[in-house]
């Protein structure tokens, strides 16, 4: 067997230059964040420019983050070590090239188009359809570059870190893809091919998974490497790694429900979504708990070194995380933490300790390794993680203040049940205190990003000449190779009397089936894949196909033409940052807004637009609520109008005209998604005709005239429309855009709502 | 056929250090330096694992076949006690009259409250003094619905739409009403304060007396 070294060097330029993105976008999605948390504090921050309003503002902040700081922390981590695991150079410098230039770019895009007002408005999916396709595109680069990195190993097995990547690679693919389905209307819009229930089914799969995938798994698997190579200690438990592994990958993807509780999701996905979260709990675990006791033997070393400090904590947020995560997922708890600020802070927690603290950790031990030099300042390093770890605990804490705070005034009623705190506003006016100590807090952890920006460059302006690239050599693997055999029978070996049976189950349990899958990346990559689909397809095809899931509602229509317009423009101002369109069936909820929301309610809405947080109040009853001017006067200046409001002012749609073409454009794709709209032959006519009865009638309550053609008469039209349908009583085939009107300024929702609706077929 | 993975355990034994209280590491696993322990599953880990499995399995037919209450049904139960004690109410102080409105008029705690959510709800349209803006002045003599409290709590309450007045009655719930009329009755009426609209409506005898009453 003497078979003659192959002699290789290692591509560290790419992971170089990923960790100079990783930390440069890092900078820029927390200072958008920054951003977006005094806007909450105070809306002069908003600054009366539309790019910057919070709803366009927030896209930017959360794409920023996880697909920008935490994407190139991901692709780093992936690139430097895979071709230590595998004694391999990258498949393809090209497809490096391509693949780091490629998600930069995408990136830009992002930060240009969201500002726009070019989004889906869909959570962590709001990237339009051109974007869409470019990220499916370099991802397919990353994957054969992976792929093809692992085909030329020569090392025989693939270590867990690998697992990890693997499965990332695979299920981002599939969620990016399945999820991002549309129909454009136009170069920069779209419209999901999904409607209502299943949309927002389909979106919390995407949702939930992609903290599952891009937030946790690749994480692991960057511990997997970062955190034994550190503290030069084993791992803790590979037999653990296997179960939490396998575990982990199919429990999670079915998790997703677990978003949508108490909404018009049938209730058996959301008791679904509840119990495979709560089982979810120990597979986190099994990653935390072989990160921290890896680190047995090697706890004096934590207090000297400042990358096992970040890593301990990183790994005590994930933990804290993953209890959090099941916790919330149980109904009752949901009812009282949805919509609220405890979420962001469950995010944050996870967001800010385990993904950026890995991040940090894993920056700082690279590098002196990449530089091939010290780092510029350790004691800059040691600010970074102090004022870090500071400002993480001062952001929840008060986070989680103003989450139970707010969830528990929106259902307070008083002994003789009526709601304590009617006004909305009240709610939101009690959080500003805490709204400034997460600026605080926020303020602490983006200084200390900018620190190791800063350490990042300075150590790389004292990097050598040029850099060593040291030759490796390893034999490649032979072809003819055999499993060595598995392990003696402890059974046997005891003399047990026991069946046959406990044989087979103590060979399963030893893993050597296990370990022959390790060294065959194929198999394994197909095994994962196959955990993935089967999970997913389990929730996914009854909820498409039970039809009891969705019971029909006869008064409800399709929206008309203006109305699609006014809807584009609501989803283009990322109003679902704030604003939820879901009444739960909680009495202090239908108290405050009116009859709960119904599944069949929404089967025209391409896509929905539930929400998740409500900043301000839920909207999906607003429809007659208010006359037209209220809304006039509102969007033009919210403070003026609702004394503590923090909504921006919407000035600019009184100027903006609306292009009628437009509504062509959406009904065409519309009618491409199966809606009739065969009784309106001149779709931009329709909308031209009740865009100027709304201006007439908003002249007539006292209001400004010449709004006709304005981005505000087409957005009033929608609002007006909003959850109207389930009491109409129009018969005809679409209610006539006057009917639309004169309901909208003639009903006003009773407060009490109507007992359960004749419509709703129950969850069952 | 030993030479990979015997050469791979030399070198993991070699790196493991001195026997000890160390667990075994899992022979051949080296990757770039890294070993792995074969230290079995903590035991609180399988079992709590095992607990939420079955917790989960028990629970779903529990609650969608069995005793469970599902959600609709929940809120259907509490939705039937609500109306039950409103229905209450109504029997017990459903009583909206001149009277009632007038004493509450006179309150200034009731007023005080009205006064609070006048800013936050009404001075945009009908100004912080109540002077008129978009919406009639209430601080002078004319009234274009009435100027009685019991016509000023119907407006209120009832909104009147087609003008652009909001009605508050479902968003701010009858309390409220009661305490708007109490501060437009106490705080506004005839204090003839200049507005931007002149006077609008029929001069009505009733807003002085109201004030008369609610000074008592």
């Amino acid at each position: 067997m003497s078979t003659p070294l192959d002699r290789f060097t290692y591509d560290d330029e790419t992971p170089r230059r990923f960790l100079a993105a990783t930390l440069f976008w890092g900078v820029v999605g927390m200072v958008v964040g920054l951003l977006a948390a005094l806007q909450l504090a105070h809306p002069w921050f908003n600054l009366g420019v539309e790019w910057l309003s919070f709803g366009r503002i927030r896209p930017v902040h959360t794409n920023a983050v996880i697909f920008a700081f935490a994407g190139n922390a991901f692709f780093t981590g992936c690139y430097y070590s895979i071709q230590r695991l595998l004694k391999a150079r990258l498949f393809s410098d090209g497809l490096s090239a391509f693949h780091f230039w490629g998600w930069q770019a995408i990136i830009v895009g992002a930060a240009v188009t969201f500002p726009l007002g070019i989004t889906q408005s869909r959570e962590y999916a709001e990237l339009e359809w051109p974007l869409d396709i470019a990220v499916a595109v370099v991802w397919v680069a990353f994957a054969v570059n992976v792929f093809g990195t692992i085909a030329r190993r020569r090392e025989r097995h693939i270590y867990v870190a690998i697992w990890f990547y693997i499965a990332s690679i695979i299920t981002v693919a599939l969620l990016h893809i399945f999820n991002n389905l549309a129909v454009p209307a136009g170069l920069w819009r779209s419209y999901s091919i999904y409607a209502g229930v299943q949309d927002a089914f389909m979106q919390w799969w995407y949702g939930h998974n992609a903290v599952a995938f891009f937030l946790t798994t690749p994480f692991l698997g960057l511990m997997y490497y970062f955190l034994p190579k550190a503290a030069e200690r084993p791992v803790f438990s590979y037999r653990l790694s296997i179960l939490h592994f396998w575990t982990l990958v199919f429990i999670y993807i079915w998790a997703g429900p677990h978003h949508l509780h108490y909404t018009a999701l049938p209730e058996w996905a959301s008791t679904l979504g509840m119990l495979f979260s709560v089982m979810l709990w120990m597979p986190s675990w099994g990653g935390m708990i072989n990160g921290l006791l890896t680190l047995r033997g090697a706890w004096h070393k934590v207090a000297q070194d400042p990358v096992l400090k970040f890593f301990v904590v990183a790994i005590t947020f994930y933990g804290m995380s993953t209890f959090e995560g099941p916790l919330l997922s149980i109904k009752k708890v949901n009812a009282l933490s949805h919509y609220t600020d405890w979420t962001i802070a469950h995010v944050h927690g996870g967001a800010l300790g385990w993904v950026g603290f890995m991040t940090y950790g894993m920056a700082y031990w690279l590098m002196p390794r990449l530089f091939q030099t010290k780092v510029w300042s350790p004691r800059l390093v040691e600010l970074h993680f102090w004022g870090g770890t500071i400002g993480i605990l001062l952001y929840i804490v008060a986070i989680y203040a103003a989450g139970l705070t707010q969830g528990l005034m929106w259902l307070a009623v008083d002994a003789g049940g009526r709601l304590l705190y009617p006004d909305f506003v009240e709610t939101v006016t009690r959080l500003a205190p805490m709204y400034w100590v997460r600026v605080v807090g926020g303020s602490l952890y983006v200084a200390g990003a900018i620190a190791c920006l800063v350490n990042l460059v300075m150590t790389w302006r004292g990097r050598p000449a040029s850099y060593e690239a040291p030759e490796h050599e390893a034999p490649p693997l032979a072809a003819d190779y055999v499993d060595p055999p598995p392990p003696p029978s402890r059974l046997r070996e005891q003399g047990a009397q026991v069946l046959g049976l406990a044989y087979s189950i103590e060979a399963f349990a030893r893993a050597s089936w296990h370990r022959r899958w390790e060294r065959l990346p194929v198999t394994f990559t197909v095994m994962t894949t196959l955990a993935v689909v089967v999970a997913s397809l389990l929730e996914i095809v009854p909820t498409f196909l039970v039809r009891t899931n969705v019971p029909t509602i006869a008064s409800v229509k399709p929206y008309t033409p203006l109305e699609l317009v006014g809807r584009s423009i609501y989803i283009s101002e990322g109003c679902y940052t704030c604003h939820s369109q879901m009444v739960r069936p909680i009495l202090a909820e239908t108290l405050r807004y009116g009859e709960y929301s119904k599944a069949g309610e929404f089967i025209y809405d391409h896509p929905f637009q539930w929400g998740s947080r409500r900043i301000g109040p839920d909207l999906h009853r607003v429809g007659g609520k208010y006359p037209h001017l209220w809304h006039v006067e509102h969007m033009r200046d919210p403070q003026g109008f609702v004394q503590g409001s923090i909504m921006p002012s919407y000035a600019h749609m009184y100027e903006k005209s609306v292009d009628f073409s437009q509504a062509a454009a959406d009904v065409r794709a519309m009618t491409t998604l199966g809606i009739d709209y065969a009784d309106v032959p001149d779709p931009a006519e329709h909308a031209r005709g009740q865009a100027g009865r709304i201006a007439a009638e908003i002249e007539r309550q006292g209001g400004p005239g010449g709004l006709a053609d304005k981005q505000i008469v087409a957005l009033i039209a929608y609002l007006q429309r909003l959850g109207t349908d389930l009491k109409a009583t129009t018969g005809t085939a679409r209610p006539a855009a006057t009917a639309q009107d004169g309901r909208a300024a003639g009903q006003a929702g009773g407060p009490a709502g109507a007992p359960v609706g004749a419509a709703e077929g129950g969850g069952r | 056929m030993i030479t990979e993975d015997q050469a791979k355990e030399q070198a993991a034994q070699a790196g493991a250090g001195p026997a000890g209280a160390e667990p075994p590491l899992v022979s051949g696993h080296a990757y770039d330096g890294i070993q792995e322990y074969d230290n079995p599953l903590p035991g609180w880990w399988v079992w709590t694992f095992v607990v939420t499995i079955v917790f989960s399995a028990l629970y779903l037919p529990y609650y969608h076949l069995g005793e469970g209450q599902l959600v609709a049904d929940e809120y259907a139960q509490d939705l039937a006690l609500h109306q039950e004690l409103e229905a209450k109410r109504a029997l017990e102080s459903g009583e909206v009259s001149e009277q009632v409105l007038a004493a509450l008029a006179a309150d200034a705690g009731t007023v005080a409250k009205g006064a609070a959510m006048f800013q936050t709800n009404c001075a945009l349209c009908h100004g912080a003094g109540g002077e008129g803006k978009i919406g009639p002045n209430l601080t002078d003599g004319f009234w274009i619905h009435g100027g009685t409290l019991l016509d000023i709590h119907r407006v209120i309450e009832k909104g009147v739409p087609e003008k652009g007045m909001v009605p508050w009655g479902p968003q701010l719930g009858a309390e409220a009403v009661k305490q708007l009329t109490a501060f437009v009755a106490g705080e506004l009426m005839g204090k003839d304060r200049p507005g931007p609209l002149g006077p609008q409506g029929d001069p009505v005898g009733g807003a002085a007396a109201g004030v008369e009453r609610a000074g008592q």
